[in-house]
């Protein structure tokens, strides 16, 4: 209890209403020139001023600047008629906070009795101002929202209705407030209502629940719902707020995405198809070209034979040698078609990529190519090679071919060097074969990979001019690419990647 | 039975000029006494299982190699393959398939069905004599066989 109080007792109660007044309110005794001469507890707890802090200081201590001066003055002049005051102020408290109390000063006589003293008595209450514009706040958000956002009792009677709701349903608020929510909903749907109003009752929700509703105009519009329960101040549900949005929209895409969906892949099917039509087409084209083609061209080469066999000796020199040409030719065109159907094969064999050691497949394509070659003057020299993904049939292919290449253009170098190696190249790494044969001339270069192309006359080096067509395609089948150099007349570089 | 009588090579050919020059090449290998030509799949098929023209034919008398080309009117020489390898009264009698191309894809499934070997056309002396070796037939065929149709 207050020193203070008991000495100056202003309103000279008994104990019991002193203490009943420092439980409910702040308590300011002031003197006629401004002073404060004492505070209770409860002061001090709202203003968050230690007592000494306050006592023989002016209460002007508290003011907030919120008042206009009028107020203030109004205050003044009734104190000074000697009336009791009685208002809300705005105060501020030690620590800047503000806080709102209900005002009563009594205007009290002085201990002496000559003079006048003021009690203030503080009762505290929420920002009138703070609640005010936090509702107003609520209201802006809930306003701009452009999901429908709907109030309603529980059997469905509309009691609040935003911009939103406006938008979504055509309706402005003062058309749908007070009107049931059964309005939006189509004659096939109204059991819903019924079943959401029944979970709200029971305390649960509804979240994005996609339905249907009505526009004012009649027309349908999707939304998807989320419903929760409005609680008074006893936490009894009263009503529930519905948060619709409009998906209408993503409706449309969803559909337009599907039937997108549904297109693509019926195209797919179509051109896989095709595409499996036009290889079993080609299959059967190489079927053919390989049966049917060749029986003609065995009849050329195999009845010339028997002829060179059975009549030889009676032919002159020159009919002999056209029957061999006849022969020669036939079998070149064998060797063609071969050739042609190997390289069409490549398009439609599958890769079976698996780890290739390099240096066995170039070592194993040597020996093929009937290494040392007795008789000849070659030397090979192999770097280490790498590991690599690749498909080791095809890439085996593509060693075989450049290095029979290296193997034939350096016919005639005494001694015919041949070059293996790699190095890394970007990401990749590029391997490559190079021979000190006669090498090719770079002005056709352009032409040195294609299908049936030679750089050579046929008297001077054999071939069909498919090898590298082949090497080519092995190697873009891989993802790798292929290139080549020459200086006419002193050797041919070609390098790969995979 | 007179054994010179015995078939010793059943050939299975439909294109005339393929066959002729088969046919010189077995000659000129001396081979070419007892050859038995058909000229379509089913022919093939009722020679060995002794039906249709072919009834009243021991099927135990089967032809020491059949020369077999893989496509044939009628009955394809898969089929003929197949019917041969599949049946325990004829699966031993070894069948040299012709090809018109090494690299033919028939020639795996051939043998897969059980061909003992194949020859690439056109049949050549050479030719025919290392495949024939390669199934061990060849002294057989080049000379009598003691006891002809087993």
């Amino acid at each position: 209890m207050p020193a203070e109080f008991q000495t100056r007792d202003p309103l000279g109660q008994a104990e019991g209403l002193r203490s009943a007044l420092d439980e409910h309110c702040g308590v300011m005794l002031t003197d006629s020139s401004g002073r404060i001469l004492s505070v209770n507890e409860a002061l001090c707890t709202v203003t968050r001023y230690a007592r000494e802090e306050l006592v023989g200081r002016d209460p002007r201590i508290l003011n907030s600047g919120f008042h206009a001066k009028e107020h203030i003055r109004e205050l003044w002049n009734t104190l000074a008629s000697r009336r009791t005051w009685q208002g809300d102020l705005k105060n501020r408290a030690k620590d800047g906070t503000f806080f709102w109390a209900r005002t009563t000063i009594v205007p009290v006589p002085d201990d002496p009795g000559t003079g006048v003293n003021y009690l203030a008595l503080y009762t505290v209450f929420s920002d009138p101002y703070l609640a005010e514009e936090k509702a107003a706040y609520l209201a802006a958000i809930v306003d701009s929202s452009g999901d429908a956002i709907v109030g309603k009792n529980l059997q469905g009677i509309v009691s609040s209705w935003n911009h939103g709701a406006e938008r979504i349903f055509g309706y402005t608020a003062a058309e749908m407030i007070g009107q049931s929510i059964l309005k939006l909903i189509p004659e096939d749907r109204r059991s819903e209502e019924d079943r959401i109003l029944a979970k709200i009752a029971q305390g649960g929700t509804v979240e994005h629940f996609d339905t249907i509703r009505l526009h004012k105009n009649g027309s349908p519009v999707t939304v998807s719902v989320s419903v929760s329960a409005i609680k008074d101040s006893s936490g009894r549900i009263i009503g529930a707020a519905k948060v619709a949005r409009d998906i209408s929209e993503r409706k449309r895409w969803e559909s337009t995405i599907r039937s997108l969906n549904l297109t693509l892949e019926r195209r797919v099917a179509e051109r896989t198809a095709q595409l499996e039509a036009a290889n079993q087409e080609l299959e059967a084209f190489s079927y053919s070209v390989s049966h049917d083609l060749r029986a003609p061209l065995r009849a050329i080469d195999g009845f010339t034979q028997a002829v060179c066999e059975d009549y030889g000796p009676l032919l002159p020199s020159d009919g002999k040698r056209y029957l061999d040409t006849i022969r020669f030719s036939a079998q070149r065109m064998g060797d063609l078609i071969d050739d042609l159907l190997a390289f069409a094969r490549l398009s439609r064999q599958e890769i079976k990529a698996k780890e290739v050691d390099m240096a066995a497949i170039v070592r194993e394509c040597l020996d093929e190519l009937g290494a040392p070659w007795p008789g000849r003057g070659v030397e090979v020299e192999i770097a280490d090679l790498p590991r690599v993904q690749g498909d080791a049939a095809m890439v085996k292919q593509v060693w075989s071919n450049l290095l029979s290449n290296a193997v034939k253009y350096s016919r005639g170098r005494e001694p015919a060097r041949i070059e293996v190696g790699c190095a890394p190249r970007g990401a990749a790494t590029e391997f490559f074969v190079r021979d000190n044969g006669t090498g090719f001339d770079m002005r056709y270069y352009d032409k040195l990979f294609g299908v049936f192309q030679r750089l050579h006359r046929p008297e001077d080096f054999e071939g069909t001019g498919v090898g590298l067509a082949i090497v080519k395609r092995i190697v873009a089948r891989h993802g790798g690419s292929v290139r080549a150099e020459s200086v006419q007349g002193h050797g041919a570089t070609f390098y790969f990647t995979l | 039975m007179n054994p010179s009588k015995a078939v010793e090579i059943l050939l299975v050919e439909d294109n005339p000029q393929d066959l002729e020059l088969a046919v010189r090449a077995l000659r000129k290998a001396h081979l070419a006494n007892n050859i038995q030509v058909a000229r379509d799949g089913e022919e093939a098929l009722d020679y060995i299982f002794a039906q249709g023209g072919f009834a009243g034919r021991e099927i135990s008398e089967s032809p020491k190699v059949v020369l077999l080309d893989l496509k044939l009117p009628k009955i394809d020489g898969l089929t003929v393959l197949e019917r041969i390898k599949g049946d325990p009264r004829t699966q031993t009698i070894p069948v040299v398939v012709m090809t018109s191309s090494k690299e033919h894809r028939d020639v795996a499934e051939a043998y897969n069905l059980g061909a003992n070997s194949y020859i690439v056309k056109p049949v050549n002396f050479d030719n025919f004599i290392e495949s024939v070796g390669k199934i061990g037939m060849y002294w057989l065929l080049l000379n009598e066989s003691p006891h002809p149709g087993r």
